[in-house]
């Protein structure tokens, strides 16, 4: 049945608030749910994060285990990213084949993870040619009530900056941390009617017409961007987005991650 | 911790005739068949907290007609469950050839559960003062286990938001609601309905709705 | 099984310190996801689970609808991250089965006449393992379904028991269900004291297999106590 599609009248509602400059919630446009993070959850995992923004849940677990190297980067290390939109997190979701929107969003994930430079793939080579490190970043959702991206996200480089290297266990000296040199974060803009708003809840984004998430560095560099939905965006609309999601996410650099 | 709670399998009766909605009967005793509290009228009956609707013969519930078909229309009712509306039920003679323009795809309804048989096949009708099409105003869903609190202790909590909102409202078994006013008064109501449906199993919901009410009311003048 | 020699006992008392006859501890939180119907996470020892249902709601695809009863679909998986050696995602033989067992441990106290044509699912996500994971999904499972407000005779409370260094002891952690003689999962419907999902492996004697269920019977008891418990205090403020 159409679980996930809101009535039209709560639609309204949700536009016509966000018009008058409020938010269903309560929210300030550019002002995320409560969020929270837990590390060291998974005590089988390498690294950890379970993450909590509203009533979004997601649970992400590194797991480190020596691998081959690709025959084009023989000296560096492998990361993984895969995303489980368990048929436990909504009513929408089923078992089965992964569907494009985990694919996409592991997709995402992994960009902002890779293309930041948070991991120094060359320091993950064990021996040049035979072993690297192969990094698994695994995200598990639980409770799907909206913006996935940046839940996925904040997970992934919290778990990462969790993670030890499991060198004990392949006798290769001792754990150490693994080396995070960079921390990217998510922020996930939505369009309704023409104003924009951050982490949109299950509501506001059935509501919305398109949605951009931009991936920023600590130094305010861009290291991702997706924008998602059929709607379009105006040159100077991506502007206002990026201004307001890199800021964003320095303050959320500074208060989970630094 | 209240008494009245019970969960599926605890003992209610030694007396099979007091056996009511909730409850099933095994080795001529009555016990509990959900989780919920106990309430003791003229049978025990066990009220649950969550849970979807399941229609009943004489209930009053807000459609939303999903297909119409030969002869019928298929009525999304909030429930496992859809439902039909036989052409025969609707208020006025038409033909077939007629029935997409009487009601369409989409269109909401108020209609009352005629019959529902053993394999959950439901039957609608519209035959009847209250039922009607909804061509104005809109409609919200919340949990059905909830609509009690909306409704509240004989129909107080329904009276304050009538009287206090300047809406029409009304409430199908199956949780939706519909609404009728002004935008603003519309998007107010809204939010009182959320509130009531998020803080169902508090205590003293009655006063903070009023307080809620009273707080907003300077902006609707 | 075991040519390792770990003394699994000393002084009657196991690797963990517990007794023979005693339960890891337990922790039950119940309507803990928004989106679910119901659900429920569950920790025992280092077990996590969480376990969500929904419905009952359509079939799809309809030709699996039975016109009398709802049918009980059930699906317990492994997060990759769960495991020492990471799990690749998806289904696989071990996991096939246990749904099916867990499915069949449940469905007997479901009332399941009240709702013809339509489908309850009970989905397991084991998010860290530390042996027990199918006895533990089945009782978050069952308070889910509490949870969920689906009509039942009541709840299915399941632990395992088994055999280390000759003794018959309750809930068998990593090393006694690595190294020990025998591991036998049980789920029961307590109130009704019936069986309802029971899996040997390894070796018993008719005595020693007697014993077994029996400390089972308790186990579940206790746990029976405290999946009431947490069922009872979502509702007390």
């Amino acid at each position: 049945m159409s679980e996930d599609i809101i009535s039209e009248i709560k639609k309204d509602y949700i536009c016509a608030l966000v018009e008058k400059g409020e938010r269903e919630d309560g929210r300030a446009f550019d002002q995320y749910r409560d969020i929270s993070i837990e590390n060291g959850v998974v005590n089988k995992a390498e690294g950890s994060a379970y993450v909590k923004i509203g009533g979004t849940k997601v649970l992400v677990g590194i797991k480190i285990q020596p691998g081959e190297p690709f025959p084009d980067t023989q000296d560096k290390g492998v990361i993984i990213t895969n995303v489980e939109l368990s048929p436990l997190a909504s009513p929408t979701f089923e078992d089965g084949a992964p569907r494009e929107d985990a694919i996409e969003l592991a997709r995402v994930v992994d960009r902002g993870i890779r293309e930041s430079g948070a991991l120094e793939l060359s320091k993950l080579c064990i021996e040049e040619g035979v072993k690297v490190w192969m990094v698994f970043i695994d995200v598990q959702v639980i409770d799907y009530d909206g913006n996935l991206i940046d839940a996925a996200s904040l997970g992934a480089i919290s778990a990462l900056l969790d993670a030890k290297l499991p060198n004990e266990r392949y006798e290769l000296g001792k754990d150490v941390p693994v080396l995070v040199s960079d921390l990217p974060v998510a922020v996930t803009a939505v369009k309704i009617g023409e104003k924009f708003i951050l982490d949109p809840n299950l509501d506001e984004e059935q509501a919305a017409s398109t949605k951009l998430t931009v991936i920023s560095n600590k130094d305010g560099g861009l290291a991702g961007m997706q924008k998602s939905g059929a709607d379009t965006l105006s040159p100077d609309e991506i502007y206002h987005i990026v201004e307001m999601a890199c800021k964003t996410a320095k303050d959320m650099r500074k208060k989970f991650l630094e | 911790m209240n008494k009245n709670l019970v969960i599926p399998g605890d003992l209610l009766s030694s007396d099979v005739k007091q056996a009511g909605e909730g409850t099933y009967v095994k080795d001529g005793q009555v016990f509990a068949a959900i989780f919920g509290f106990v309430n003791k009228k003229d049978r025990i009956q066990v009220i649950p907290l969550a849970g979807k609707y399941m229609p009943h013969s004489g209930d009053v519930v807000i459609g939303k007609i999903v297909d119409v078909r030969f002869s019928n229309w298929l009525v999304n009712i909030s429930s496992p469950y859809e439902a039909l509306l036989h052409i025969s039920e609707y208020p006025e003679r038409i033909d077939a050839d007629q029935m997409s323009q009487c009601l369409g795809i989409g269109d909401l309804v108020v209609a009352g559960v005629k019959d529902v048989d053993v394999t959950m096949k439901v039957e609608l009708t519209m035959c009847g003062e209250s039922f009607k099409k909804l061509d104005s105003g809109g409609v919200i869903e919340i949990s059905h286990a909830k609509i009690p609190r909306v409704i509240g202790r004989k129909g107080s909590m329904i009276s304050l938001l009538k009287s206090e909102l300047n809406c029409d409202i009304f409430i199908g078994q199956n949780g939706r609601i519909w609404v009728k006013g002004r935008e603003e008064d519309i998007n107010h109501t809204i939010k009182a309905l959320l509130k009531i449906e998020r803080e169902s199993h508090t205590p003293g919901l009655t006063d903070r709705i009023k307080e809620f009410i009273s707080d907003r009311k300077p902006t609707t003048m | 099984m075991s040519d390792k020699t770990i003394e699994f006992i000393e002084k009657g008392r196991r690797l963990d310190g517990r007794k023979l006859d005693e339960l890891r501890p337990i922790k039950i939180e119940v309507g803990v996801l928004k989106r679910a119907n119901g659900s429920c996470y569950m920790e025992s020892g280092g077990n996590k689970v969480m376990a969500a249902v929904y419905g009952p709601r359509e079939v799809h695809p309809r030709r699996m609808e039975d016109a009398t009863k709802a049918i009980v679909r059930c699906r317990y998986n492994m997060a990759s991250f769960s495991v020492e050696d990471r799990k690749r995602p998806g289904p696989d033989r071990r996991s096939v089965e246990i749904s099916k067992v867990s499915r069949e441990a449940i469905e007997p106290i479901i009332i399941k006449e009240h709702f013809p044509r339509s489908a309850i699912d009970i989905f397991i996500e084991i998010l860290q393992a530390d042996a027990g994971t199918r006895t533990a999904g089945i009782n978050a499972a069952s308070v889910a379904l509490a949870d969920a407000g689906i009509p039942m005779r009541g709840l299915v409370s399941a632990c395992a028991t088994g055999k280390v260094g000759g003794h018959i002891v309750l809930d068998l952690m990593k090393e006694e269900d690595n190294y020990g003689e025998a591991d036998v999962p049980i789920a029961m419907d307590v109130q009704n004291d019936k069986v309802t999902l029971l899996q040997m492996d390894g070796r018993l004697t008719q005595d020693e297999f007697k014993q077994a269920l029996e400390l089972a019977r308790k186990g579940c008891k206790e746990i029976y106590e405290m999946q009431r418990q947490a069922l009872i205090a979502k509702y007390t403020v």
